[in-house]
Order: structure tokens, then sequence, then C-alpha cells
């Protein structure tokens, strides 16, 4: 198993960001000809998808959660937590990423991610600006 | 010009490279899971919130568990970004050589204003003990913040710091300008009475103890007190702070904007007011 850290720094609210190069990159570091690739999110208030990178679906992406979640509802997670010792503003971030999920798979055939033409990888932020980190699983031989 | 007045830097990442001094200050803060932040974060941040400056605020309890964030490292983060950071100063007043610091932090270090937290230090705000240090901040013009209301601090007590028991200072003091932070929460109308009385005492909008920004500060500053109190009277004594990290920077920024102060008064609140308590940004 080869295993790396993508490092973000987002800088708005809710941001999509491609990463499927990181990705493509560190498939091909790890050397495995023959297996699977695991995208995953170290977050609670951030998602993992699969999607056509047009800035049209991102915008329908981000109005059709918003929806979902809108931040001006009466949320219970709206209080004050002891154990972080701050107040939890994000319970719009954690309902999306519940949609969108936290991970993703491809499968690696010859050294090469096999994606569709349209499929990208997209790294989802739902409480930025924030200092994120996606974990990069590849297995196989 | 927008400045939130009340912004704790103990976790910027170029103060933190020691692990153990993180740590200390996790513990003693009580702010977890938060990690460090690069300044690029902290300007993205800003950026989001409509932030143009931030007063970076240490905290210095020589006395009891020591200085968690020394002036120094206020001035050091100041350096790194004198566009976006005023940097206050910080003294314990029971610490014997708290004067002789604040002579130092005010000339050598040309902070700003001080910050003095008296739930967490013990010592009355009226105590004879303050005099000196209020004399050097009259003395250089300079302003005190004072925490005031409830704090989420360890070993903190709340009874030193109702607004009260900040009368006889405003009083005694009255060119000395004095900030009684989080609007001195849960007591939001002693501290408007105490503003009324007074016009060198300010207070900043950094609570947020209940709910989300927009449910507490409609509570706090609609319902507690009525918004007119505030565009009518006080207009020119109340700053926008954010108590960042513990409260969430770019959500209270927002929902503050949304309350229906008059234009001109939410200028005042989100930085013209800054600017008068700190007596200019020069």
């Amino acid at each position: 198993m080869f295993v790396k850290t993508i490092h973000l720094l987002t800088k708005q609210y809710v941001q999509f960001q491609v990463i499927t190069p990181e990705v493509e990159k560190i498939v091909a570091e790890s050397g495995i000809r023959e297996g699977m690739v695991t995208v995953l999110t170290k977050h609670t208030t951030t998602g993992v998808t699969v999607n056509e990178a047009l800035e049209c679906l991102e915008s329908d992406m981000q109005n059709a959660l918003a929806l979902f979640a809108p931040e001006d509802r009466p949320y219970s997670h709206a209080r004050m937590l002891r154990d972080y010792g701050s107040t939890a503003g994000n319970p719009t971030g954690h309902l999306k990423a519940m949609l969108t999920g936290n991970h993703c798979h491809f499968l690696i055939q010859d050294g090469v991610l096999q994606r569709g033409g349209a499929q990208d990888v997209y790294f989802c932020e739902f409480d930025g600006p924030a200092s994120r980190n996606v974990l990069v699983i590849v297995e196989g031989q | 010009m927008t400045i939130d007045i009340h912004v704790h830097p103990a976790f910027y990442a170029p103060i933190n490279e020691d692990p153990a001094r993180e740590e200390l200050r996790h513990r003693e803060l009580d702010i977890h899971k938060n990690g460090t932040a690069p300044l690029e974060h902290i300007f993205n941040q800003m950026r989001c919130a409509g932030l143009d400056r931030l007063c970076l605020l240490p905290e210095d309890y020589s006395s009891s568990v020591g200085c968690l964030v020394e002036n120094e490292e206020i001035r050091r983060l100041v350096d790194l970004a004198p566009d976006k950071f005023i940097g206050f100063a910080g003294v314990d007043p029971r610490d014997p050589a708290a004067c002789e610091k604040l002579e130092d932090a005010f000339s050598r270090l040309k902070l700003k204003g001080l910050k003095l937290h008296p739930g967490r230090h013990h010592v009355m705000p009226s105590d004879p003990m303050m005099e000196p240090i209020y004399d050097i901040c009259e003395k250089y013009n300079k302003p005190i913040l004072f925490h005031a209301g409830l704090s989420w601090e360890p070993d903190t007590l709340t009874s030193y710091c109702q607004p009260l028991a900040f009368e006889t200072v405003a009083a005694k003091h009255p060119r000395l300008r004095i900030c009684l932070a989080h609007f001195g929460w849960p007591w939001v109308r002693e501290t408007a009475m105490l503003m009324v009385k007074y016009p060198n005492v300010y207070t900043d909008t950094g609570a947020l103890y209940f709910d989300n920004a927009k449910e507490f500060y409609t509570q706090m500053l609609t319902r507690d007190i009525p918004t007119t109190w505030i565009d009518r009277s006080l207009r020119h004594q109340v700053m926008f702070g954010s108590n960042n990290p513990r409260f969430e920077q770019i959500r209270m920024a927002q929902a503050i904007r949304e309350l229906g102060f008059r234009e001109s008064t939410l200028e005042l609140i989100m930085g013209g007011n800054a600017i008068e308590f700190l007596g200019g940004l020069d």
C-alpha cells in the first residue's frame, strides 16, 4: 500500500477544487500497475466527489447543496462545544459533507487511473477557508 | 477600513514552532482541535469576513501559568504583515516587572494598546496596584482592552469582570479609553449603562456563547438591548470584535452586517470606532 497526503489551503467558504492531477501524480509515483486508489478526506465538513469539471456544474452543485442545508435554519449543532472550547457554527458543512461522501475509488490498470472522459476528482470545501488534508491510498501490485 | 479589534493569535504558525508551547496554549486557553494557522489562511479568512485589519492580543499570565503570547511575539507577527495587523501589549499586574514591561512595549515595541484580563489575573480593575499601569497608558495615550463578562479560559473568575467593576476606572480616568470586551456578556445592559454615562468606555462584539452568530447577535443586540440604543446613542462606542479563534470571525462579521443598523453606524462599528479607540492607525 502506498499512501500520500495532499495538503490544501482552501480560500472560500464553499469551494470545489479539482485534484485529479495530484491524484494521478501520486498513482504514478506509487509504481503500482494493477490495483485501486482511494481518495479520502480527513475532515467532516469537506467531501470528495467525482463529477465533470465545469464552472456551471460547480455553481449548480453549490446551489443544490445549499437548498438541502440552507444557512438560516435552526440547527442543533449551533452551540458551544466543550471539547473544542469554541462555538460550532458549521452544521451546514457537516450536512453537505454527508451528501457528497468523504471518498472515491478508481481502478488502476497498467499504472493508469481508469476514469471516464468527463470524470474528475473534486475536493469539496464546505466550511472554509481552512487548512485541509486528503489521503490518497494506492493499493495493488 | 474594517477592523476586528479582538483577535487572539495564539495559534498563528509563525509563533508556534515549539510543539510544547503550542500544547501549553491549547491547555491554558482551553481551545482544542484547531491546529495552527499559516498566515496565508488568516488572510483568506480576513478576505471572506471583509476585514482589512486585525488587532492581535497577547496573553500574559506570568504570575500563574506563564506568558502564553508575549509582546515580542506580537511585534514579530505585526512585522510580518504591518498592513494587516495591529499589535497590543500584555502584562500581568501581579508581575513585579509589569510596569517596566509596559513601558518597553509602548516605547520600544510600539504596540498600540494594552490587553488585560482581570478574571485571569484575579485582580479587581479598581485595585490600587492597577494605578501605575493606568498612568503609563495615559502617559502614552494608549487604550486598554479589558476582558469583561464571562470568560471560557480556565482559572477565571467572572466576579472580577462584571461591567460594574470597571466603573471606578472609567470615572477616575476620563482620558483613558477602555474597552469592556465581549459586550460584558451576559451583563449587556450594564455595559450599555456605562457607555451612555462614560464616553471613554467602549465595547466589542466578541461574544457567541449560544446558538449561531445571527441568532446570538439578534438576542444580544436587538432584544437584550434594543438596536436603537446602539444606532442612536452608543454608535461611537461599539467595535466589531470576534474573539477569534474562540468564535467565528466570518459568520460574526456577516451577522453584524445583517442586524439592521444604519449604514453609517455599521461603518463605525466595523472600523471607525476602532480607529478612534486606538487613537489613530499610525
